[in-house]
C-alpha cells in the first residue's frame, strides 16, 4: 500500500494517495453487493437488499463521499490536507454506517462487512498521511482493523454477558441474579431428607478451617493484617470443603473439585520436572518426552470416557475385580481423577520451565557452605521453585474451573459452574440464567489471575537468561528418585491403560460383556462420523491459518510499533485466552443471535470461535520469536524505501516460519479438539468431532466413541510428528511450551 | 574503487538538511533539546557525544524513524517532519549491519530496488555497478551470514549506496570492527562520500573517527549542541572543559590572564588570547608540554614515563596537580623518576577557559 508518489524533484511530501484503493472497493461494494440480509446466509443476493433500495439516503450520501476521495486520492495533493479530508469523511462514513446497522437491527451483508472495513483502511490511510498516527498506512490501517475485530468478538460478547445477567428484557433488574445465586443449583446446604444438619457440618469445618489458618499465620509473626488474612483464607478455605464435601451445587462442587486437583496436579508436575532435570535414569527422560505431547493429541474427556471403562458401573476393576455396581466414578471423584490426568502434563510443562531456570551454581554454594542437602532444598531451591508452583496451582485452577466434558460425562448429580451455562441455555432454554453462571465463572477465573498477579507480581517467575545454566545438578538421593520414579511409572502405567483401553474398546463388540472383535465400530464412524471429522478439520484448519496471520499482525503491531491503546490491544486480544469456553461460547451466542451482527448457525461463527480462542497462543509464539530478531533489520528495510506490508513479508515472515508453522498446527490441534465453546454453536451441517463425540458416549455408544476417538488420537499426533520433523528441516528447533 | 554512474563528481541531488528547534522528549525524559543544526549539501556531518546526549535520535529523527516532539525537519527547503521514514529518500548504515540473514549477498542489496519495483535489467546493472565499487565482486552469492564483518559493512554500504540517497545515514557503523580495519573502512567511506558528494550525517562516540572523516563535527552533551565546527576548531579551540576533554586528551588547572602572560603556581607562560582575562582555567594538550632540566617553567616531578612504540608518555606531578605528556617516538633524553624538572608550555596547544 506504498503512497504512490511520483519521482518528481522538489516536492516529496505531496502525490497520489493509495486511498484510491479502499474508496473504490467500498464503492464498489455498496453499489454491487447486499448491505444487509434478510436471513442467516451470507451469499444471499437480492437487488432489494442494495444499500440503495434499504437506506437510500445513507446509500447516497456514502457513495458520494466515497466518490469523492476516489477523485481526490487520485490527484496529486499536498499529503497533510488530503490526510485530514480522508480522516475526516471515512469516519463520518463508517460510524453513519455503523450506526445505521445497530439502531435498525438489520444484520450486516457481505457489502456492508466490505464497505465498513474498506472505510477503517480509508481512515488508516487518512491517518497516516496526514501525519497524526506516525505509522505507515499498512500499520494504521491494520491497528484499525484488529481493533475493530478483537472489540467486536471478544470484548463485545463478553460485555453482552454482563449485560445479559442484568438487563432482562429491556429492563434492568436484579431479579434473576437473586433467583439464580438463591437457587439449589447453585448452592446448597442442607439437605433436608437426612436426619444430621449439613448446615452446621459446614460451618463447623468454616471455623476449623479459618482458626487453623490463623495459627499458621500467627506462627509467622504476630501480626493482625497477617492473622486476619489467615483468618480470612482458612474461611473461605473451609467453607469450600464444607460446602463441597457435606452440601451441593454448582460453586461449592467446581470450587471444591479445584482445590482437589490443583494441589494434586501440581504437586505430580514438579515430580515430573525434578525427575526430567535429574534423574539417572534414561527411560525418566524419554517417557517425560511423550508425557509432554499428551495434552496434544488427546482430545479432552477422553481420559474421562476410558475412565468409564475401568472405573464404571460394569468396569474393570469396579465390575469385574471388585464385583460392585458402583457409582463410584460419578460425581467429583470421577471428574477429579478425569482432571488430574489431563492436566498433570500441563502443570509440568509449566514448572518445566521454572525447575529449568535453576541455576545449579547456587545449589553449590549453598553445599560449599556446608549446608546439608535438606536445608539447601528448603532454603535455596523451594523459595525459588515457589513462584512457578504458584503459577502452575493457579492455572490449574482455572483449567478446573473452565474444564467442561469431564464433569458433562462424570459429573451425575452434582452440578458444575462450567456445565450450568451450557444447561441453562440448552436444556432450561433461559440465556439470562445462564448469563448469570457465565458471569459467575468469569469472575472467580478473574479472581484467580489477580491472585497470581498478586502473589507474583509483573515479574517474570522464570529465571531467564537465554541460556540453560551450566554446571551439573547433584542428583537427588537415591531413595528419593526411586520414590519419584514409582510415581511417574505408576501415573504412565495407568495412562497407557486408558489409552489402550479406548483403543482396545475400538475393536470389540461391546467393552466387558461381548469381547469378540469386530471392525463395526469403525464402520459405523466411516458413515456417521468420517463427514463430520472432515468437517471439523476443514474448519480448525482455515481458523488455523486465519489465527496464525491475524495472531502474527497483532504480535507484530503489539510488540515493534508504537500507538495509543497498544496495551488495551495486547490484554484485549488474550482475553480469550483467560474466558472459560463456555463462558466464550454462551457469550457468541448471546451476542450474535440476532441484530446486526448475526452469524450464529454457520460455520463462519464455528471459524471465528476458533481463531479468537486460538489466536493468543500464535501471539505468544511469534512474540517471544520477534524477540530475537534485531529491530534494525526492520528499520532498514523501511529505510530502503520498504512499506510496512513488504517488511513484514519480506523480512519477518520468512525469518518467522518456524514460529508461524508451531503456532499454526498448535491452532489447528486446539481446533480439533476445542469443545466447551463449540459446543454452543454447532448447527445442522456444522457438526463437530467432538461434540459428536460426546454425544455418542453420553448415548452409550461407547465402541463408536472409542473409534472416533482412537482416529483423532492418531490423527493428531500425525499432525504433530510432521510439524517436528518440518521444523527439523529448518534448523531451528519448536518449543512445545508454546502450546501451554 | 573506481568511480562509476553513480559518482556524478557534483551530486545535483544532494540536498542541504536543516532542523530547527528539534526538541524530543520519550515521556518524561528529555532526549533531545531544542537542537538548530544545518548539514550542508553534499558535506560529511559527525554528531559525536558519549553515549545518551541524543546523537542517535536525532539520527533517527532524520530517518524519520522517530518523530519531534517539537520542531522541524527540511531537507533542501522542503518541510519532511512528518513524512514517514520509507519516502524519505534516505538510506542508513546500522551499527549492527541489519542485513537481512536469509538473503544473499545480491539479494540484500537488490532489496530496496525490488520493493520499489525498478525492472529487472536496471536493477542488474546497479547491483552490479554497486558491488564492484565497494570491491565485493564474485561474492554476489554467498548468503551474508558467511562474509567476513568487514565485508558485511561493505554490503551495507552497497545495500545504502544503490538507491542513490539523498542523504546517508550513518550509525556507529564501525563500532563492530577491529581497529585496524576500522580505519581502513572509514578511510574508504570518506572517499565515497567525497566522490559522490552524498549528504551524510555520521553518529559515532570516538573522537578520533570523527576528526578523521568530517567536513564538521557537532559535539553533544546532554540533549544539546555543545560546540560545532571543522575538526581543528574544536581541538584547538573548545569552548568548554567538557568540549576539550571530550576531543582529544588535555590537562586543566586554574591561573591567572594578564597582560600577555598566564600566572600558574609562579611561573609566568607567554601567551595571547582575546576576550579573557582574570582568573582562568587553562587547558593544555599533552603534546604542547615542553620538559627540560632547568631554567624558565613550572616546577615539576616526574611521576611515570612510559614508552608505547610510536609515542612516549610521561606524567607529572606540579603545584597545580599531575599533568599528563606525550611526545614522539623513543625519548631517552627524557629524565627518569622522581626528577625535579622544569615544564613549559607550548602556545599553539594551549586555551584558555573561564574559571
Amino acid at each position: 500500500m506504498a503512497v504512490m508518489r511520483q519521482s518528481r524533484p522538489g516536492r516529496i511530501s505531496g502525490g497520489r494517495s493509495s486511498a484510491w484503493l479502499p474508496a473504490l472497493v467500498a464503492l464498489l461494494s455498496l453499489l454491487m453487493l447486499p448491505w444487509g440480509r434478510t436471513d442467516r446466509s451470507l451469499l444471499e443476493f437480492d437487488g432489494k437488499l442494495l444499500v440503495l433500495s434499504q437506506a437510500p439516503g445513507l446509500g447516497v450520501l456514502l457513495l458520494a463521499g466515497l466518490a469523492v476521495l476516489v477523485v481526490a486520492s487520485l490527484l496529486h495533493l499536498p499529503l497533510v490536507q488530503r490526510g485530514y479530508a480522508l480522516v475526516g469523511l471515512g469516519s463520518a462514513g463508517f460510524l453513519a454506517g455503523v450506526g445505521w446497522l445497530v439502531t435498525t437491527g438489520v444484520p450486516f451483508g457481505v457489502g456492508a462487512l466490505l464497505a465498513l472495513s474498506a472505510l477503517l483502511v480509508l481512515i488508516g490511510v487518512g491517518l497516516s498521511e496526514s501525519g497524526i498516527i506516525q505509522n505507515d498506512p499498512f500499520v494504521t490501517s491494520s491497528i484499525l482493523i484488529s481493533s475493530l475485530f478483537v472489540l467486536l468478538f471478544i470484548v463485545y460478547p463478553l460485555f453482552t454477558v454482563l449485560r445479559e445477567s442484568i438487563w432482562i428484557k429491556g429492563v434492568f433488574t436484579l431479579s434473576k441474579v437473586q433467583s439464580v445465586l438463591g437457587s439449589p443449583l447453585f448452592i446448597s446446604i442442607e439437605n433436608p431428607y437426612t436426619p444430621q444438619s449439613e448446615q452446621f457440618r459446614v460451618a463447623l469445618t468454616t471455623l476449623a478451617l479459618g482458626l487453623v489458618g490463623a495459627v499458621l499465620a500467627a506462627r509467622g509473626g504476630l501480626r493482625a493484617g497477617r492473622v486476619f488474612a489467615g483468618l480470612g483464607a482458612g474461611l473461605v478455605l473451609g467453607w469450600i470443603v464444607g460446602a463441597g464435601i457435606y452440601g451441593g451445587g454448582a460453586l461449592p462442587t467446581s470450587l471444591y473439585l479445584a482445590l482437589i486437583v490443583a494441589p494434586i496436579t501440581t504437586g505430580l508436575g514438579l515430580v515430573f520436572a525434578l525427575l526430567e532435570q535429574r534423574s539417572r535414569a534414561g527411560w525418566v527422560r524419554r517417557s517425560l518426552a511423550i508425557v509432554s505431547l499428551l495434552p496434544l493429541i488427546t482430545p479432552p474427556f477422553v481420559f474421562a470416557f476410558a475412565l468409564i471403562y475401568w472405573l464404571g458401573r460394569s468396569g474393570i476393576i469396579t465390575g469385574d475385580l471388585l464385583g460392585l455396581k458402583s457409582n463410584f466414578l460419578f460425581g467429583i471423584n470421577g471428574v477429579a481423577i478425569a482432571q488430574i490426568f489431563a492436566f498433570t502434563p500441563v502443570a509440568f510443562l509449566i514448572l518445566r520451565g521454572s525447575v529449568q531456570g535453576l541455576n545449579p551454581a547456587f545449589e553449590e554454594a549453598s553445599a560449599t557452605l556446608r549446608a546439608q542437602p535438606w536445608p539447601t532444598f528448603q532454603r535455596i531451591t523451594w523459595p525459588l521453585l515457589r513462584p512457578g508452583l504458584a503459577a502452575a496451582f493457579l492455572l490449574t485452577i482455572i483449567e478446573s474451573l473452565a474444564d467442561f466434558g469431564n464433569p458433562m460425562l462424570l459429573g451425575g448429580d452434582r452440578n458444575f459452574l462450567a456445565t450450568e451455562v451450557f444447561l441453562a441455555l440448552t436444556g432450561r432454554y433461559d440465556p439470562n440464567e445462564a448469563a448469570v453462571y457465565g458471569t459467575v465463572l468469569l469472575g472467580l477465573v478473574l479472581v484467580v489471575f489477580a491472585l497470581q498477579r498478586l502473589w507474583l507480581g509483573n515479574t517474570s517467575f522464570v529465571t531467564v537468561t537465554g541460556k540453560p545454566g551450566g554446571g551439573n545438578f547433584s542428583p537427588l538421593p537415591l531413595w528419593l528418585e526411586r520414590t519419584l520414579q514409582t510415581v511417574l511409572a505408576l501415573w504412565g502405567l495407568a495412562v497407557v491403560l486408558l489409552y489402550f483401553s479406548i483403543f482396545y474398546g475400538s475393536f470389540v463388540q461391546i467393552w466387558g460383556i461381548n469381547n469378540s472383535f469386530t471392525f463395526k465400530h469403525y464402520q459405523d464412524l466411516t458413515n456417521l462420523g468420517l463427514p463430520v471429522l472432515l468437517k471439523t478439520a476443514q474448519l480448525a484448519f482455515i481458523s488455523a491459518i486465519i489465527a496464525t496471520l491475524v495472531g502474527f499482525l497483532i504480535a507484530y503491531l503489539v510488540s515493534r510499533q508504537q500507538f495509543f491503546g497498544r496495551g488495551l490491544l495486547e490484554v484485549g486480544s488474550m482475553l480469550s485466552f483467560a474466558t472459560p469456553g463456555t463462558v466464550m461460547g454462551v457469550a457468541y451466542i448471546l451476542a450474535f443471535n440476532t441484530g446486526p451482527w448475526l452469524l450464529t448457525g454457520t460455520g463462519i461463527i464455528i471459524v471465528l470461535a476458533l481463531v479468537f480462542r486460538n489466536m493468543p497462543a500464535a501471539i505468544r509464539g511469534v512474540i517471544s520469536g520477534l524477540s530475537q530478531i534485531d529491530k534494525s533489520l526492520e528499520e532498514a528495510s523501511t529505510l530502503l524505501r520498504a512499506p510496512s506490508s513488504t517488511t513484514l513479508r519480506r523480512v519477518l515472515l520468512p525469518l518467522l516460519i518456524p514460529q508461524l508453522l508451531a503456532g499454526m498446527v498448535f491452532s489447528f490441534v486446539r481446533g480439533m479438539t476445542a469443545i466447551s465453546q463449540i459446543i454452543f454453536l454447532i448447527s445442522p451441517g456444522n457438526a463437530l468431532a467432538t461434540v459428536l463425540l460426546l454425544r455418542w458416549i453420553e448415548q452409550g455408544d461407547l465402541g463408536r466413541g472409542a473409534a472416533m476417538a482412537t482416529v483423532m488420537i492418531f490423527g493428531l499426533l500425525a499432525v504433530i510428528l510432521l510439524l517436528f520433523a518440518v521444523s527439523r528441516c529448518f534448523g531451528r528447533g519448536t518449543s512445545l511450551d508454546a502450546a501451554v | 574503487m573506481q568511480p562509476g554512474v553513480l559518482s556524478p563528481q557534483n551530486n545535483p541531488a544532494a540536498v542541504s538538511v536543516k532542523l530547527e528547534g528539534v526538541v524530543k522528549k520519550f515521556g518524561k525524559v528529555t532526549a533531545v533539546e531544542r537542537v538548530d543544526l544545518e548539514l550542508p549539501a553534499g558535506k560529511l556531518v559527525t554528531l559525536l557525544g558519549p553515549s545518551g546526549c541524543g546523537k542517535t535520535t536525532i539520527l533517527r529523527m532524520v530517518a524519520g524513524l522517530e518523530r519531534p516532539t517539537e520542531g522541524r525537519i527540511l531537507f533542501g527547503g522542503e518541510d519532511v517532519t512528518r513524512l514517514p521514514a520509507y519516502l524519505r529518500d534516505i538510506t542508513m548504515m546500522f551499527q549492527s549491519y541489519a542485513l537481512f540473514p536469509h538473503m544473499n549477498v545480491y539479494q540484500n542489496i537488490a532489496y530496496g530496488l525490488q520493493v520499489t519495483r525498478r525492472p529487472k535489467a536496471e536493477i542488474k546493472e546497479r547491483v552490479v555497478q554497486v558491488v564492484q565499487q565497494v570491491g565485493l565482486s564474485g561474492l554476489e552469492d554467498r548468503p551474508v551470514a558467511a562474509l567476513s564483518g568487514g565485508q558485511q559493512q561493505r554490503v551495507a554500504l552497497a545495500r545504502s549506496l544503490v538507491m542513490q540517497p539523498r542523504v546517508l545515514l550513518f550509525d556507529e557503523p564501525l563500532s563492530n570492527l577491529d581497529a585496524k580495519l576500522r580505519k581502513r573502512v572509514r578511510e574508504e567511506i570518506r572517499d565515497l562520500q567525497l566522490e559522490l558528494g552524498i549528504t551524510s550525517l555520521y553518529v559515532t562516540h570516538d573522537q578520533e573517527e570523527a576528526m578523521a572523516i568530517s567536513d564538521l563535527v557537532v559535539l553533544m552533551n546532554k540533549g544539546i549542541i555543545e560546540q560545532q565546527g571543522d575538526p581543528r576548531t574544536l581541538y584547538t579551540r573548545p569552548i568548554s572543559r567538557f568540549a576539550a576533554d571530550f576531543i582529544g586528551r588535555a590537562n586543566f588547572f586554574e591561573g591567572r590572564y594578564h597582560g600577555g602572560y598566564v600566572e600558574v603556581a609562579g611561573y609566568r607562560q607567554p601567551y595571547r588570547q582575546e576576550g579573557i582575562s582574570g582568573q582562568v582555567t587553562v587547558m593544555v594538550r599533552p603534546e604542547a608540554l615542553r620538559i627540560q632540566p632547568s631554567g624558565e617553567g613550572l616546577e615539576a616531578t616526574v611521576h611515570q614515563v612510559s614508552f608505547l612504540g610510536s609515542t612516549t608518555e610521561f606524567s607529572l606531578d606540579t603545584p597545580v596537580g599531575r599533568l599528563e605528556g606525550v611526545v614522539a617516538g623513543d625519548a631517552p633524553e627524557l629524565p627518569g623518576r622522581g626528577e625535579r624538572v622544569k615544564v613549559q608550555f607550548a602556545p599553539q596547544g594551549m586555551f584558555l577557559l573561564p574559571a
